[in-house]
């Protein structure tokens, strides 16, 4: 062991220059994967975050020991959300007894507190003591409002009559604990328990985001909200691993290409199997956990840059983001692993046969059977819906991906028999017997791009079409549960005359609507607002791009998932075809040299070389495009938009700049090592 | 005097290293020279010179009168593609490409249609001894076999003048000299002129005349020509 070690050592530094630049590219694609390996479980761990810390504002109804009161409803400042949480603590005998104001729940939610009255269960906190809300130091007495520091400088900023008088008597700012994200705007509002707005009816419609509950503690569970964002992150999270994975082996590959020369010529002196084995996967491993640990770094410092990132109309608290211990050391520990086991992998090959590397023999066929799992798994597509569960969707898109790069060799092989078969000028000719000879390694070439395609077209068909941006005309609704309509327009008028806002105000059935004018701007609607809040209690007026704010935000957090996804993805994608270009112009460099010494032009190596990248890429692009529809359509909302049509032609168009790109990048490598006269292999 | 390719006062330097210290040499038409030499002695440098591969940092080379190695590198790459012929040690084979279109390779990149290329590349194959090796790979051939493919490939053009640097080098003895004989043969019979650096005095001894190279100077001529 210690002589292997010791070996691989010498091997590494060793190796020379052109020997040590292949070390160097496994290393920087090991950090560039393990950096973006990290963000991609990070963001999961995030939005979990997120979800646990917004989850005392959805209530959970108590079944015994209820010591308060809680209710969430949405209001609006400009065209931002704001969360008004209101909170009531019940009275020691109160809460024993269990009784339940009247009318606090609504149909079809279990009221709080049915326990036997005069059995105190054990575990509920002491009479007069209620627990505090995360963030707060206290439970807020009645009257008391709490802001975020968000809404407290926003509440700053505006005039007093459009947001700051909507809460006369400010004790204080909601810590972090209490908010998703540091953008977020909460009020929490204390209220005496038989106040109206604890106690009037609400309905359970979108703008009250959970009727007035009883809760025994701020548990709480994580809103239908959090959950969806958690689903999107995770489906995020295996669209970018695979390519990551996909990377990493290439990378692994990258030491073993460049060492199984000498390897098996080491083999052919005599060292046995398991010391060739032991030397390479030492020597992998070394590398891998320097590049990891360097990715861990590299992460480290993009978070700052990453926690800006908005999501949910906010950005990120820098705790979020910081992989937790464990999920670093396991990330420091699979990721070396992964690549030694993919260097035996490659290597295998070598040990097993001495000469297989030495002779070039042609390598073992690529089977059908692969193209066949394929469709086996894109048969199981239309069975999905969106109702499936969502462990199944992920290994179902997963699968499909998986087998896209299984096929991808097969196809390659395929391309290359036709293009070899159908070439007349010389370039075009090589390009596809190289494809034929070795279609893995044209593969890892352009695999990452194309599977790019596969995300591309997942995403471009799931991209919902934009809503209308017309803000719809200057009018707020707020409807009347209780009491009549009439007198809720009465006081309205009234309000709304003080505030110095003009105003038709009438009733239509149980809604007052207050018609602003054309020419309120979104000054007028905030004093408006600011004029009727607390006309029917535990309810906001709304505008009409009010009621549509949240699926604004979902669009837009949708396209920036995108975004960051197929950044990622063309990040690897580019990066990986840049190494394998410039990794098999290092293998094949003393054939290109000779060549060149013989008079073939460098441009015929160079056109031969794009043709072997372009040509797949086109194929196995446009395919992986087509899976990654067909894979979209059970989740499409309606029909297809030009956003996603957009996102999906600008995708293509990187795609092939990006390859032509790195391609071309490794070209004066491609003149260095043919400009040498007398070549030998190493 | 006719002279196919002359090398005059030809010199060169790696850092303090000298090369060549001006080496004059000529060849006729169809003759095969033979330059041996120790080990780092200026026989791979000379060689290269005269191919126009490299520029010699004094000295001229000539090809049928005209001055070859103040031309530009595209120009020179022409020349070797289509006035020269190489065979190297081992490696200039495509392991991809089957042996005919190795062969082949060279009237393509000439513009020669590629079915006409491939059925003038067949031709060879009968001549060298490789019947039914035309489309196996490099990989399945024998070093030898790969060898006479490569001076196939160097021949298919019809060159001025072959260049071999150690075409033997990489083959066990028999399997060299039957290559060696091949070479020289094939050269010969194709009317073009063959330089060949060797360590082999059997090599040397198949061909016309001998040059001996030691520190980039020439030593002694040998032998006449036959
Ligand atoms: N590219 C080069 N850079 C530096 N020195 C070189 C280079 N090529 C050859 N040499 C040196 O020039 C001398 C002659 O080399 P070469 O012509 O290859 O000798 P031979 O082919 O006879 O073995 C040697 O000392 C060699 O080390
Ligand atoms: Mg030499």
């Amino acid at each position: 062991m210690k002589t292997t070690l010791a070996l691989s050592w010498r091997l590494l530094r060793g190796g020379g220059r052109r020997g040590m630049l292949g070390t160097w590219l496994t290393f920087g694609a090991v950090a560039i994967s393990t950096a973006l390996l990290l963000f991609a479980v990070s963001a999961n761990f995030a939005f979990d975050a997120r979800a646990d810390r917004g989850a005392w504002r959805n209530p959970v109804p108590a079944q015994t020991g209820a010591v308060a009161i809680e209710a969430q409803r949405n209001d609006y400042v400009r065209d931002r959300q704001i969360t008004v949480i209101d909170l009531a603590a019940l009275p020691p005998e109160k809460a024993a007894a269990g009784v339940a104001p009247a009318g606090v729940a609504p149909a079809g939610v279990t009221p709080a507190g049915v326990a036997p009255a005069g059995v105190a269960p054990a575990g509920v906190a002491p009479a007069g003591v209620v627990p505090a809300p995360p963030g707060l130091p206290r439970f807020p007495a009645p009257g008391e409002v709490w802001l975020s520091p968000a809404l407290a400088a926003l509440a700053k900023e505006l005039p007093a009559d459009q947001l700051a008088g909507r809460y006369p008597k400010v004790a204080g700012q909601i810590g972090d604990e209490g908010l998703v994200h540091p953008n977020e705007l909460v009020a929490v509002i204390g209220h005496r328990p038989d106040a109206a707005a604890m106690t009037a009816p609400r309905s359970d419609d979108w703008i009250v985001g959970s009727p007035p509950t009883k809760i025994a503690s701020f548990a709480g569970v994580a809103s239908e909200e959090a959950e969806a964002y958690q689903v999107l992150a995770l489906i995020a999270t295996v669209l970018m691993i695979v390519p990551l994975l996909v990377f990493g082996g290439a990378a692994a590959r990258l030491t073993v290409a460049r060492r199984d020369q000498r390897l098996a010529s080491l083999r052919l002196i005599g060292a046995t199997p398991g010391q060739v084995a032991g030397m390479t996967v030492a020597e992998a491993v070394i590398v891998a956990l320097a590049g990891a640990l360097t990715g861990a770094i590299l992460y480290g410092v993009a978070v700052p840059l990453l926690s800006r990132i908005q999501i949910g109309g906010g950005v990120w608290y820098l705790s979020d983001l910081w992989p937790s211990p464990l999920v670093l050391a396991a990330t420091l520990v699979a990721v070396p692993l992964l690549v030694g086991m993919s260097a035996v992998a490659g290597l295998r090959r070598v040990v097993v046969s001495p000469l297989g590397v030495a002779k070039r023999e042609t390598p073992p066929g690529l089977r059908f059977f692969r193209v066949l799992a394929l469709i086996a798994v894109l048969a199981a597509v239309p069975m999905l819906s969106r109702s499936t569960s969502v462990g199944v969707i992920a290994v179902v898109i997963g699968l499909a991906f998986l087998c896209i790069n299984l096929v991808g060799p097969w196809v390659v092989a395929l391309i290359g028999r036709i293009t070899a078969g159908s070439a007349r000028r010389p370039a075009r000719l090589l390009a596809g017997r190289r494809l034929v000879d070795d279609p893995r390694s044209a593969w890892r070439t352009v695999s990452g791009v194309a599977l790019t395609g596969f995300v591309a077209g997942f995403l471009g068909l799931l991209s919902p079409s934009a809503f209308s941006s017309d803000p719809g005309p200057a009018q707020l609704r707020v409807t009347v549960l209780s009491g009549s309509a009439q007198d809720a327009v009465t006081q309205a008028k009234e309000r709304l005359s003080k505030a110095g806002v003009q105003a038709t105000v009438k009733a239509e059935k149980k809604v007052v609507v207050a018609a602003l004018g054309s020419t309120a701007d979104a000054g007028v609607i905030d004093r408006a607002r600011t004029a009727l809040d607390g006309l029917t209690p535990g309810r906001t007026p709304t505008t009409e791009s009010d009621d549509q704010r949240f699926g604004m935000q979902m669009l837009a957090d949708v396209g920036a998932g995108t975004v960051v996804v197929l950044s990622v993805s063309f990040l690897v994608a580019i990066a990986s075809s840049g190494i394998t270009a410039a990794s098999s112009v290092l293998d094949r460099r003393q054939t290109y040299a000779l060549l060149r010494l013989a008079g073939t032009p460098l441009s015929v190596l160079d056109q031969a070389r794009r043709a072997e990248t372009l040509i797949p890429l086109t194929v196995m692009g446009g395919g992986a495009i087509a899976v990654g529809a067909f894979c979209a359509m059970p989740f499409m909302l309606g029909s297809v938009s030009v956003n996603g049509l957009i996102t999906l032609a600008v995708c293509v168009g990187l795609g092939f700049g990006g390859v032509i790109g790195a391609g071309a990048l490794s070209r004066p490598l491609l003149r260095a090592v043919t400009a040498d006269p007398a070549p030998r292999p190493d | 005097m006719n002279e196919v390719l002359a090398g005059r006062a030809l010199a060169k330097r790696f850092g303090q290293t000298v090369a060549l210290g001006g080496v004059d040499i000529a060849v006729r038409a169809g003759e095969a020279v033979a330059i041996m030499g120790p080990s780092g002695s200026g026989k791979s440098t000379l060689l290269h010179c005269l191919a126009g591969i490299m520029k010699p940092d004094s000295g001229e080379v000539h090809l049928l009168g005209q001055r070859i190695d103040a031309m530009g590198e595209r120009q020179r790459s022409a020349l070797r593609r289509t006035r020269f012929g190489f065979v190297f040690q081992f490696g200039q084979l495509l392991p991809e490409l089957p042996a005919e279109e190795n062969v082949a390779l060279p009237l393509m990149l000439g513009g020669v249609a590629r079915l006409q290329a491939v059925r003038q590349a067949r031709e060879w194959f009968g001549p060298l001894g490789l019947q039914g090796m035309e489309t196996r790979r490099p990989g399945e051939l024998s070093g030898g076999q790969a060898q006479r493919v490569a001076i196939a490939r160097a021949l298919v053009t019809k060159p001025a003048v072959v260049f071999a640097d150690e075409p033997t080098g990489a083959l066990d003895q028999n399997t060299g000299h039957d290559t060696m004989r091949l070479l020289v043969q094939a050269t010969k019979h194709n009317d073009a002129s063959l330089i060949v650096v060797t360590h082999d005095p059997n090599v040397a001894a198949a061909c016309d005349r001998t040059v001996e190279v030691r520190d980039g100077h020439i030593l002694a001529l040998r032998g006449a020509h036959g």
